[in-house]
């Protein structure tokens, strides 16, 4: 009986240990969950891959100058439980993107919501 | 196993359970214990009414002498939950492992290894319940982004890969105490759900394992195999393998492999051991020492290959490094007195292109080849034959402008590469492999953990669009490589990451920061551009993290622990 409770209390402390590196590339405590910033932009690259899908966008300022920025989703596997898919964005694609800033003014966001070029205004990520 | 014993055992799992669940938490979790209610439910209904299945007695005086006295057998031959499992040599590995740390079995080396090539032999898997869990024994990188919400299986890809369960099948009595053990020490919500969705994908008994039990014949594995071989960032490797029997399922090898890519060779030599008639685990080395380079192709290996059960062919990986991240993907294919045509050296052609210098890789090729004997599909000519001998022709291949875009099959006389090569207009994007990965920093006792990176060339396939299910791959596309840093934790510094070398090999930096980094590792084309005049880019999401303490396989309860992974004694 002794043995068995310390395997089930290593295997538990295994676990744990198990569950925070599933984690532990990073988090999104490093957006600002109390700013939104929504942009008109083109995709330049999307990537349909773990840990996160990324959409990488150019964004036009009032003089014409070219900023690059990309946003961080969820990892593909909920994603495409929303119907997403590697070609769901297209370099070229106009839209409109809406999510959380990074804290550290990094030209990086966590998105929330897009109105692809459609039209069609998508939730993504389930609000996280 | 009665009814009442079952609910409890149950019952105690149950218990410990929601123990461990509050200590951890502090509170109690409503959703597991209505999890535990329904999965209670469920012992107390499907057992009673489930048809009880037939176990798959033990025969070998040695698993019963050092099972046996836990294990109870009874007038069938048949042992406590051992005669209601099957699995995978790495899966009886795992679980005499589990015997020695959690239940205090004593074994020796010999004994180790013989028990664990009994229960793979006799309480494996067939062979083709084994390919779809084949990754985790060849130690590949294989995402399961593709189990629905409604999947029962997305437990378990909750912590581990789903095929790690599915490398087991149990009968539906075993699964219910697989799921009840599983859930305690875990603290996962049981459910009959998942009970019932296991023992109907991953049955004990199945038609396949019907008909490969009953084979009574031993390996037939030795003599001349042709191989071919690719390493990522080396390309690919031919030549051939003999292997001579040592032992009833035990043998030698001997392989010569020929670089593709720049005409040298290796010889590997090794030993292995051949589970269930198909399972193939041994260890190779390089004829010359490995140099310090981590990818360097005399390294030791781990092999692990399914054979046919035909024997003609197998198909795995040659593996080795801390994380296993270095290796050949091998093919191999038993040889015989017929003209064999194995691979060619280009995996596309550019239509329009002329004088297309072409290797075609084989066995048996006769003295005199004529282009006539050659066949690239619509829209191509060979011109002429540059070379030949008996395992190798040169040939150049024309390709009209107006040739249909997409794979075409490539033919020697009747001996045909279906889909060998493609041919295009344009490269249309840059794919790096693999597409996300993870790399690790090293410490005193940990080595680094390499990533070996490829730029893939992709056109659009018929539908017009990219990055969709039948784009075309082209092979590799010279690049050079860079990283950038898009992730680092506040306050740490991104100049001690790592870097990338010309070949495409990142090599985190020695020193472990004890922090995590999320990089983009890209691969910018040097000849081949977008449409807007651009060189093609692609990228690829590696974390860069600190090393993994604990891996499943890799940490040993003690040296004589590694009867599988180490091959044959």
């Amino acid at each position: 009986m002794k043995n068995t409770l310390l395997a089930l209390l290593a295997a538990s402390v295994s676990f744990l240990l198990m569950s925070h590196a599933a984690e532990a590339h990073h988090g999104w405590s490093e957006f600002d969950t109390n700013r939104e910033v929504t942009f008109e932009a083109t995709v330049t690259d999307f990537h349909f891959v773990n840990p996160h899908c990324v959409v990488e966008f150019d964004v036009k300022d009032e003089n014409g100058k070219i900023h690059k920025w990309q946003g961080e989703f969820s990892n593909p596997g909920q994603l495409s439980r929303q119907g997403w898919t590697a070609a769901s964005l297209e370099a070229g694609d106009k839209f409109t993107i809406t999510g959380n800033p990074a804290k550290n003014n990094a030209p990086a966001i966590h998105v929330a919501r897009i109105r692809m070029p459609n039209g069609q205004e998508v939730k993504v990520d389930g609000g996280r | 196993m009665s009814r009442i014993g079952s609910l409890r055992r149950l019952a105690v799992s149950l218990a410990v359970c929601a123990l461990l669940a509050g200590n951890v938490s502090g509170q109690s979790n409503p959703e597991l214990s209505q999890a535990q209610e329904s999965l209670h439910k469920v012992a107390t209904t499907e057992t009673a009414g489930a048809l009880h299945e037939e176990g798959v007695p033990v025969t070998d005086p040695l698993v019963i002498a050092k099972c046996g006295s836990c294990h109870a057998r009874d007038d069938k031959g048949n042992m406590e939950r051992i005669s209601w499992a099957r699995t995978t040599p790495e899966g009886w590995q795992n679980a005499l492992k589990r015997m020695i740390l959690v239940k205090g079995v004593s074994l020796t080396a010999q004994e180790g290894r013989l028990i664990a090539r009994y229960l793979s032999t006799y309480h494996g898997l067939a062979p083709e319940e084994g390919v779809p869990v084949r990754h985790i024994a060849e130690r590949r990188i294989h995402e399961e982004s593709n189990i629905a919400d409604s999947d029962p299986g997305k437990a378990c890809a909750k912590c581990h890969a789903l095929a790690l369960t599915l490398s087991w099948r149990r009968s539906l009595e075993d699964w219910k105490q697989f799921v009840e053990l599983h859930s305690a020490r875990y603290m996962f919500s049981p459910n009959a759900e998942i009970v019932a969705y296991l023992a109907r994908v991953a049955p004990l008994h199945s038609p396949e394992w019907e008909a490969w039990s009953a084979r009574t014949n031993l390996p037939n594995l030795a003599g001349r195999w042709l191989v071919i071989a690719s390493m990522p960032g080396h390309g690919k490797y031919y030549g051939e393998m003999q292997v001579d029997r040592a032992g009833d399922d035990e043998f030698t090898t001997r392989a010569n492999l020929t670089s593709v890519r720049d005409g040298s060779r290796t010889l590997r030599t090794g030993r292995s051991v051949v589970y269930g008639d198909y399972a193939w685990r041994g260890r190779s080395k390089g004829g010359e020492p490995a140099s310090s380079a981590p990818d360097d192709r005399s390294s030791e290996a781990r092999e692990v290959l399914w054979i046919a059960p035909d024997h003609s062919r197998a198909e795995g990986r040659w593996f080795w490094g801390q994380y296993q991240e270095f290796g050949f993907d091998v093919q191999l294919q038993r040889a015989s007195s017929n003209t064999t045509l194995l691979a060619i050296d280009r995996v596309s052609l550019k239509a329009g292109s002329r004088a297309n210098r072409v290797h075609l890789i084989g066995d048996n090729f006769p003295a005199q080849v004529a282009p006539r004997d050659l066949d690239f599909g619509p829209g191509t000519i060979v011109r002429g034959i540059v070379s030949s001998t008996s395992a190798d022709i040169v040939a150049e291949v024309d390709v009209a402008a107006d040739a249909p875009l997409g794979k075409h099959g490539v033919a020697f006389r009747r001996s045909v590469l279906p889909g060998a090569i493609a041919v295009y207009d344009r490269i249309d994007y840059v794919k790096v492999t693999p597409e996300s990965a993870v790399a690790a920093f090293s410490d005193s006792t940990h080595p680094r953990g390499y990533l070996q990176f490829e730029a893939i060339g992709y056109q659009r396939g018929a539908d017009g669009k990219l990055h969709t299910a039948d784009d075309v791959e082209l092979g590799p596309v010279d690049v050079t490589w860079s990283f950038q840093v898009f992730h680092a934790p506040e306050g740490s510094s991104a100049d001690f990451v790592g870097r990338v070398s010309a070949s495409g090999l990142f090599m985190p930096a020695s020193e472990n920061p004890n922090r995590n980094f999320d990089v983009w590792v890209i691969a910018t084309a040097r000849d081949e551009n977008d449409q807007n005049g651009l060189a093609l880019v692609g990228k690829s999401y590696l974390v860069v993290t600190i090393p993994t303490y604990v891996f499943n396989g890799r940490k040993y309860v003690r040296d004589l622990d590694r009867w599988v992974d180490d091959g044959p004694a």
